[in-house]
């Protein structure tokens, strides 16, 4: 009996309890009570009762008795009583389903039938070779270990989270699974039985078994076969190159998790156009990489495929979304272009429009403005470049310095990264007035020479012009408005990377210094996601298809998280492990639940109990007693008919 | 239960149709709707006698005079107004032992004036006890209903039942003979037989309506039993058993014939009624029956 997991003995004292609870619920009912009546002269008319001298005398037996009976029958039946042999205490079992996304593969020769469905069949196989009373935990395992049931004898429940159970995106991480179910079969409080894999047992890698805990001593194992041969794109990442900004630098990588070498040509694609395309040679096991360039400033969707056919399609074909070069729109106002358009038309992220000083508006269709030499009407609107302006433009001078040299470059501030240079001799120079919340960027023995304003519209004034000068002829010329504009528009020249894999644990190195708070992790519905960053190395994890964005600083990662993640290694059970499907049970002749019947019974006692000594039901009483009055009636006829 | 309407609107919307019936003849006031068999003046024919001196020439038939040379007068069948007296229960046996039978006590006789109300009857509300108590007289038409609903609604059950004292009371209050409705649960320790045949021989036209709560005539209490009266505080210690209850309601039922045959020997009514019937049926059904409204 399942009641509570109680032994007949403590069913007992719970029904001995209970039925002690209702003699004296019983007694307290019966004893005697003060009602107040309209008159008593018809009890005196009628025969006169007796009155008891023992308050606990039992007036009514038959109704206690039929309400002793009554509850005895419901309790027998909520214990679920059976008639028939059975075993001792039950098993709890765990049985663990590989749900990762290799259980997609399809066998060769089974009918397009995946691997799953062997899993499931492998299942029904093993539960339905349970004895009957044995409770059996659904467990669904791929790089988490989810409990689709908790434990249950009910085998229509079971079958049904069997039947629910499909293929993952993730690889299996084993060892979590048993350590799962181990846990569970601790904490359940019943027999232990057996913890049951059925799967192929192709896992992670990093997540074999064998290098943590043993296996647990009550393993079974119920291998699916999956002599599959198949070869799958891994990874595919592209980022923008570092010497030509409108170019994305592609790396492609693939695997063959078969047996067999294999040669299939790899595809790439942009916008639907074939970009390039390259013959793979896998090895059995063994990966090879590729690489592509593809020059485009266009957002469009970039498509790899592996052209072949294998039993696991779904790590054949990877497709990336790559979003558009974006370009700072800068308003240059000068009377000589000739000198600036250099430095502004090397890098295709730049897109300089030259006007006249006399074209000067404050605030033109553009994102930034080089005001070149001269003092406008009114103030820029935007964020702006001051060259050489003269005195009383946006910063006043303090004295006007020939041939003074460069001392100090703040190379602490991003406006001075990278510039060391002591070599700088201005041939003349305005020293600025520099406010107590201005950036001095440079400096001469005489004061700044370069002034930046944090404050919007920002400002970067320069008290001298490079580009009319010996000066343009020096490699920190372009490296200090390449430094201006980031400063200035810091989004457009931010490092963008795209990169396509697996769903699971995804790791990128950043750079060492970069702050964990400076790195924020967010799934493409804008959740974000918890995060390590370790020596470098950020780590996350994500279970679900989709894309997730990483940002750092100046980088901006996108994962796209959408090849299903298949285990590199086959997990080999060590020795002693059973197994395979056990043999049935050995069949116990059929117990036959009395339950139903018990609890009927039980119900109809209680029934009958009330109709015949309820206290509120005179009026069925009466009707009872007149459906009993034909019986009666010819009761009563034979009796006087046997007399004559 | 005490702050609830008596009765609902349709319910006195269905009680417009009846009207009060009683079978003797009875003088009164012109103007009723039951027809009596004393002759007066009315609009309906009766019979002829020979004219005497002092009668009224109006009413003398001279054709027949003109064809047999002979007065006769004619007789008409006169309509009286008769008073109808409703005499209510408020002993506290019927608020025990629970306070259903009162209120519906209540709310049959408040039934019974809205329907002499409408048909513009005198009714004469009479609580008694162990003596008259203050009666309440209503007449003239539905618009004085409300009045007597207050009046019934402030009743309060107590006191013990003394039908004799009550019925010489009312013998000395009310030389008018006419309908006298009796609602009560007639358990009156002393007996109500004789004071009820008093009223009979005094002329008055008699309606009973006895009234019992379910526990009035089959108790559902078994076992040991301290049974204390409502009115008299008398205690009794009891072992109840089926044949004890069974006895009981024989005895009940026993008392309710004598009831109904007293009554119909007297030439009245009889209406035995449990308080857990619809009044919609007893008004529509059991009194209609009886003849009291139609």
């Amino acid at each position: 009996m399942f009641f509570l997991n109680l032994s007949a003995a403590e069913v007992l004292a719970l029904l001995s309890g209970a039925s002690a609870l209702v003699v004296a619920l019983y007694l307290f009912d019966r004893a005697r009570r003060k009602i107040r009546v309209a008159t008593l002269r018809f009890w005196v008319e009628a025969r006169q009762p007796a009155p008891a001298h023992r308050r606990t005398r039992i007036q009514q037996p038959w109704s206690l008795l039929l309400q002793l009976i009554g509850i005895a029958l419901l309790l027998l039946a909520i214990g679920q009583l059976q008639f028939g042999p059975r075993a001792g205490t039950p098993f709890d079992h765990v049985l663990i389903l590989d749900t990762s996304s290799w259980m997609a593969a399809r066998q060769p020769g089974s009918g397009g039938g995946q691997l799953i469905d062997q899993v499931r069949e492998q299942a029904r196989a093993y539960v339905r070779a349970l004895p009957r009373y044995d409770r059996v935990m659904l467990v669904r395992a791929d790089a988490l270990a989810t409990p689709a049931t908790a434990f249950e004898s009910s085998r229509a429940r079971i079958e049904a989270a069997i039947a629910q159970s499909a293929a993952g995106v993730s690889a299996l991480n084993l060892q979590q699974a048993l350590e799962f179910a181990r846990q569970a079969q601790r904490v359940g409080g019943g027999r232990a039985g057996e913890i049951v894999f059925i799967g192929a047992g192709r896992i992670a890698a990093s997540a074999s078994p064998g290098g943590g805990d043993p296996a647990p001593p009550n393993l079974r194992f119920i291998r699916v076969a999956d002599r599959i041969e198949n070869a799958g794109l891994r990874r595919i990442e592209l980022k923008r190159s570092p010497s030509a900004p409108d170019t994305w630098e592609i790396y492609v990588s693939a695997r063959n998790y078969g047996v067999r070498p294999r040669t299939t040509p790899l595809t790439l694609g942009f916008g639907g156009a074939p970009v390039g395309s390259r013959q793979l040679t896998l090895p059995p096991g063994g990966e090879a990489e590729a690489t592509f360039t593809l020059r485009t400033t266009a957002a469009g969707v970039l498509e790899a495929r592996l052209v072949h056919r294998d039993g696991f399609p779904l790590d054949d074909r990877v497709t990336l979304e790559l979003p558009a070069q974006r370009r700072l729109r800068v308003a240059v106002y000068t009377a000589d272009p000739a000198a600036l358009r250099p430095l502004l038309e090397a890098d295709p992220r730049l897109s300089a429009a030259f006007r006249r000083p006399d074209q000067y508006e404050p605030q033109p269709e553009a994102d930034a403005m080089i005001v070149d030499g001269f003092r406008p009407k009114a103030p820029p609107a935007l964020d702006a470049i001051w060259i050489n302006p003269p005195d009383g433009g946006p910063l006043a001078f303090r004295q006007r310095v020939q041939n003074a040299r460069l001392v100090r470059w703040n190379s602490a501030h991003p406006l001075g990264a990278g510039l060391r240079s002591k070599d700088w001799i201005l041939a003349s120079a305005a020293v600025l007035v520099a406010g107590s919340e201005d950036i001095r960027v440079a400096e001469t023995e005489a004061g700044p020479v370069i002034v930046a304003r944090a404050a919007r519209p920002r400002a970067v004034v320069l008290g001298f012009d490079p580009a009319r000068s010996p000066l343009r002829f020096e490699l920190a010329t372009p490296l200090l408005f390449a430094n201006a504009f980031r400063w200035l528009a810091p989004g457009v020249f931010r490092r963008e990377e795209v990169s396509g894999g697996s769903v699971g644990t995804v790791r990128m190195a950043l750079d060492r210094a970069t702050p964990p708070e400076a790195v924020r992790v967010a799934h493409e519905g804008g959740a974000t996601l918890p995060f390590t960053l370790q020596d470098g190395v950020l780590t996350f994890f994500s279970g679900t298809r989709g894309t997730v964005s990483v940002s750092a600083g100046d980088r901006e990662a996108t994962h796209s998280l959408t090849l299903p993640e298949v285990g590199e290694a086959r997990w080999e059970p060590p020795p002693g492990v059973r197994r395979g499907v056990p043999p049935a049970a050995a069949p116990l002749p059929a117990a036959f639940d009395l339950w139903p019947w018990l609890a009927l019974a039980g119900g109809l006692v209680l029934w009958v109990e009330w109709l015949r000594y309820g206290r509120q039901n005179a009026g069925v009483r009466r009707g009872i007693n007149a459906g009993w009055k034909p019986v009666r009636w010819l009761a009563a006829w034979r009796t006087r008919r046997s007399e004559s | 239960m005490a702050t609830a309407p008596l009765l609902d609107r349709q319910f006195l919307e269905r009680l417009e149709r009846l009207t009060i019936h009683w079978h003797k003849s009875f003088p009164g006031l012109v103007g009723g709707h039951n027809r009596s068999q004393f002759a007066g003046g009315g609009q309906e024919f009766l019979d002829h006698r020979h004219f005497h001196h002092g009668d009224d020439l109006r009413a003398v038939n001279w054709r027949a005079y003109l064809r047999l040379e002979k007065l006769f007068l004619k007789m008409f069948q006169v309509e009286p107004r008769v008073p109808v007296r409703l005499l209510l229960d408020v002993s506290a046996s019927m608020a025990a032992p629970r306070p259903d039978k009162f209120w519906y006590a209540r709310r049959l006789a408040a039934a019974l004036c809205y329907v002499g109300l409408v048909r513009l009857d005198t009714i004469v509300l009479q609580p008694f006890a162990d003596g008259l108590g203050e009666r309440f007289l209503c007449g003239g038409g539905r618009h004085r209903f409300s009045p007597a609903v207050a009046y019934l609604t402030g009743l309060e059950a107590r006191g013990r039942t003394g039908f004799l004292l009550s019925v010489r009371e009312f013998l000395s209050r009310y030389s008018q003979r006419g309908l006298l409705m009796v609602i009560s649960d007639f358990l009156d320790e002393d007996g109500c037989e004789k004071p009820l045949q008093y009223l009979a021989d005094f002329g008055h036209e008699l309606v009973l309506v006895q009234l019992w709560a379910e526990e009035d005539r089959s108790p559902p209490w078994a076992g040991e039993l301290d049974l204390v009266d409502a009115e008299t505080g008398q205690q009794v210690r009891l072992q109840v058993d089926d044949a004890a209850r069974r006895e009981y309601t024989q005895a009940f039922d026993t008392y309710a014939a004598s009831l109904q045959r007293l009554a119909e020997r007297a030439g009245g009514r009889y209406l035995g009624v449990a308080a857990d019937r619809p009044l919609e049926e007893v008004m529509f059904g059991g009194l209609s029956r009886a003849g009291v409204v139609e």
